[in-house]
């Protein structure tokens, strides 16, 4: 089998995970778990395939590329599908022992393969209307997964969760209908080519940015996201948080930087800079104020896309290696967010079970009850705040380095504010975890549960801290390459 | 030629207009019911703007799926409304304007992109051309199921795993409808009609190869029989009592797509890439099972899930 | 008569495809009840699908780009599908009693 197959089986081992664990019911939890784990493996092989053998391009069906559709794999992609899968497998580890019920473990399954097939899609399209079916895709997987929270509550989430992520998917195929007017072909890599800069372009830009900031909840679109992410299961609300907003994110440095570069003024970028920044002040100021954990956990992650957002401006001005070292800095602390905030939502998942609550003010005697949760919770927030040897401390330590040599000084007092109200919150949640209670039960918990928790928040402060280096170098192959 | 040309012009106008009272009705109407009733309407004189577009294939897919079954589903929420309900806007006044100004200047900018290419491109094939020269090669004649399940066959695999998201999603809601008011009158239609209807799905299937048609409106069509059983009274809508069966009839279509794509790159072929000598045989197999597993969902999905196993 | 039929087909129905969005979304937008936010949507959904359809047709004599059709199709299906989980959730929650 040659090496391009990878790409095509880290899509493909989800997608029939999820088909066997409709039939082999009896079988999910097994079938869920070690298909994560097999495309797991995939996508480490993907990744060592893309830094041998350079980006990765597959004509499916052997077609022309444009008449057939391509799947598309550099260094960037590559590194997403790593991101995502091993999150993926994390959650899928955690899930065996979260739902109790055997009928829980069948709904949740062939849903979840879904919702992983949809991403590692999604990562590797190469071709834009296949981007929006992927979209579908994820949306309707990622909210029916909400629904199963089952509550009143849930079910009204899992509602807006569907109807914001379909109206963002219209704006986005408007967009695509555009681009195919003017230019014939739906293949990204030929758009990006061909694009001019006049009014279809724009319009097509603003269509497309507009629906994706919908589906990243950027600030002020962010209004759907506390209430979904609080109310799904735990293992859902960590994949929701760590990679679904990411998708759309991930999406949106695609179109920035590659199909629409010669539109995307630094103007134009400071406008976005200054919705991330509103994202960070807002939702690091919600999260201080938060009652319970998963809304806490929830509101971080609006900040968290905002600090992404930032980016933006700074990379508009830089050039060159400095630039490369910027751009590989925000796609550091992406991933530092993921693996954070989904060891987050799973150790409140934890809480949430042997607690039977998650009120910030009643945790008092956490750390006598389930001291490794408390530990992964400390971890986690260590990357969140950005504090050394967190993959977010060096993201923001470039962000902050970048605004310094551009002179745009003025990010510099958004991320000072919005750290300090990040330790503040973490501060808060810590402070009321380590409240001492004379007598704790402390209750047992599944190693299957506290250990992919704390695989994911070492990996989000150590493992991406001391291993930052090799980031770069696997980034270096991202290809189409207008300016990265 | 002037006075065909004329009229062609008219038809377009009333056509145009209908459609877009229809839909401002829809969305604007104060009566939920009525709004809903207009929406089905609008589906169904939309199906005639595809045909007057030449889009034979989509005008059958919004008649049997947007207008048919999209308006069954909505009937489905309303059917035990008695009562009259009314939406009105909660807000004011000035936000309403606001917000229409905003996507009129929207759509003006999306007119005005596209108006400013579209004079130069309009008599351009874009890959319509590319489709055509490698039709010959694809296994099928007609070129719209060319490109869905050859050219663009990842998509159609994909949009087969959203329908199952979808379904696995109204399953997992744990809800099944309790009762239909059984009205003798489908219990009649349902004798003579489903077997049309299921005749129908096979020749539609089949013809998709060389002229409009197809899995999709061929599942439809087979979701159409099973809704109109359901209607008549029988609670499976003859779908398997086994439930296996059931969840085997789901996966079927893409399953098997996506065994036929991986058996070809194990194979040496590449992902989904058939043989030319082969290729329309692969397409059917994959269109048969595609079409069961379409026509199941969509009637599970007019059900509310899967039956329970119903208390004696 | 020779008036009307200088009325190009194709740029009227684009122009209807682009309103029907336009009010679509306007609905979407506002509408406080998620059945109406559905049935507006798809409208939404409809003006994309008459744009694509009305750039795909080249005149009465030549067939018009197979490409869009099928992307219409795939578009329909995706539509109908998640119109009918948003169904299923609002009438369970008209139906759940917990709160």
């Amino acid at each position: 089998m040659n090496e391009a197959a990878s790409v095509v089986w880290v899509i493909s081992l989800p997608l029939l995970g999820a088909l066997l664990a409709t039939v082999w019911r009896q079988y999910a939890a097994t079938i869920g778990w070690v298909s994560s784990a097999l495309t797991a493996g995939c996508a480490v092989w993907l990744l060592w395939v893309v830094q041998r053998a350079g980006v990765q391009e597959l004509a499916l069906g052997g077609w022309e590329i444009g008449l057939g559709i391509s799947l598309y794999a550099d260094g960037l992609a590559a590194v997403m599908v790593l991101m995502s899968s091993l999150v993926v497998l994390g959650c899928s580890v955690y899930a065996r022992h979260y739902f109790r019920a055997q009928r829980q473990h069948e709904l949740f399954w062939p849903l979840w393969l879904l919702l992983a097939t949809a991403l590692n899609a999604l990562f590797l399209a190469g071709d834009l209307f296949n981007v929006y079916v992927t979209l579908e895709l994820l949306g309707i997987s990622a909210s029916a997964l909400t629904a199963l929270g089952a509550k009143r509550a849930a079910l009204r989430a899992a509602l807006r969760y569907l109807v914001v992520g379909l109206l963002g998917s219209m704006l986005y195929l408007m967009a695509i209908t555009l681009l195919y007017a003017a230019y014939g072909t739906l293949n990204a890599v030929q758009i990006a080519e061909a694009l001019q800069v006049d009014p279809l372009g724009w319009a097509a830009l603003l269509l497309m940015l507009a629906g994706l900031a919908l589906k990243m909840a950027l600030f002020p679109l962010h209004f759907w996201l506390p209430p979904a992410h609080s109310n799904a299961p735990a293992p859902v609300s960590a994949a929701l948080s760590a990679l679904v907003v990411k998708a759309a994110f991930y999406l949106v440095v695609r179109l920035w930087f590659e199909v629409f570069a010669p539109l995307t003024t630094p103007l134009l970028a400071n406008a976005l800079g200054a919705l991330g920044a509103m994202a960070v002040l807002w939702g690091s100021w919600s999260a201080l104020r938060a009652e319970r954990l998963k809304l806490l956990a929830a509101y971080s992650s609006v900040a968290q896309l905002g600090y992404l957002v930032m980016f933006f401006p700074l990379l508009a001005v830089l050039e060159g290696e400095a630039r490369q070292w910027l751009f590989g800095a925000m796609v550091l602390f992406a991933l530092s967010h993921a693996f954070a905030k989904s060891a987050l939502f799973l150790a409140a998942g934890i809480l949430l079970q042997y607690a039977g609550h998650d009120r910030i003010r009643e945790l008092s005697g956490t750390t006598q009850a389930l001291p490794l949760t408390t530990f992964v919770i400390a971890l986690a927030g260590i990357a969140l705040v950005g504090l050394p040897p967190s993959g977010a401390f060096l993201g923001k330590w470039y962000l902050l380095d970048a605004a310094f040599k551009t002179g745009q000084w003025w990010w510099v007092l958004v991320l000072v504010a919005g750290s300090l109200l990040a330790t503040a919150y973490v501060f808060r949640l810590l402070g009321h975890a380590f409240g001492h209670l004379p007598a704790v039960k402390r209750p047992v918990v599944a190693a299957t549960q506290e250990i992919p928790a704390l695989a994911l928040a070492l990996l989000a402060t150590f493992g991406l801290g001391l291993g930052a280096m090799s980031l770069w170098s696997w980034l270096a192959h991202t290809g189409t390459g207008a300016g990265l | 030629m002037n006075l065909l040309d004329g009229l062609w012009g008219v038809l377009d106008l009333l056509l145009v207009a209908v459609l877009l009272l229809l839909a401002m009705a829809a969305v604007l109407s104060s009566d939920r019911r009525r709004s809903m009733m207009l929406f089905i309407v609008f589906g169904l004189v939309l199906a005639l703007v595809w045909a007057r577009l030449h889009a034979p294939d989509i005008a059958l897919a919004e008649a049997a799926i947007g207008a048919g079954l999209g308006g069954a589903l909505l009937m489905a929420t309303l059917r035990r409304d008695t009562h009259q309900q009314t939406d009105q806007f909660p807000q004011h006044p000035v936000v309403l304007w606001g917000v229409g100004v905003l996507v009129m200047v929207l759509g003006t900018a999306i007119a005005w992109g596209l108006f400013s290419v579209l004079p130069t491109v309009e008599q351009t094939w874009r890959k319509g051309a590319a489709v055509d020269a490698q039709l010959a090669f694809s296994g099928v004649s007609h070129p719209v199921t060319a490109v869905l399940l050859n050219f663009r066959a990842w998509d159609t695999l994909l949009e087969l795993a959203v329908l199952l998201a979808a379904i696995f999603g109204i399953r997992a809601l744990g809800y099944v409808r309790s009762a239909y008011v059984t009205e003798v009158a489908f219990s009649q239609l349902a004798v003579w009609l489903v077997p049309l209807l299921i005749l129908m799905a096979g020749y539609v299937l089949w013809a998709g190869a060389h002229s409009p048609g197809g899995a999709f409106q061929a599942g439809a069509l087979l979701a159409g029989a099973g809704i109109l059983l359901r209607l008549a009274g029988y609670s499976h809508a003859g779908l398997p009592t086994t439930r296996w069966l059931v969840r085997l009839g789901l996966v079927a279509g893409t399953g098997v797509f996506l065994l036929v794509g991986l058996g070809l790159l194990g194979w040496g072929q590449g992902f989904l890439h058939y043989p030319i000598a082969y290729a329309k045989w692969w397409i059917l197999l994959i269109e048969m099972l595609a079409t069961v597993s379409i026509g199941m969902t969509l009637t599970l999905a007019f059900m509310g899930g899967i039956p329970q196993k119903e208390a004696a | 008569m020779v008036g009307l039929s200088a009325i190009n087909p194709q740029f009227l129905y684009v122009c209807a495809g682009i309103f029907l969005f336009a009010i679509g979304l306007w609905g979407t937008w506002l509408h406080a009840h998620y059945v109406r936010k559905i049935i507006s949507l798809n409208v939404m959904g409809a003006g994309v699908f008459l744009t694509l359809i009305a750039v795909a047709y080249r005149g009465e004599h030549l067939p018009p780009d197979p490409v869009p059709h099928a992307l219409v199709l795939t578009g329909i299906v995706v539509a109908v599908s998640a119109t009918a989980l948003a169904l299923v959730i609002i009438r369970r929650l008209e139906d759940a009693t917990d709160e």
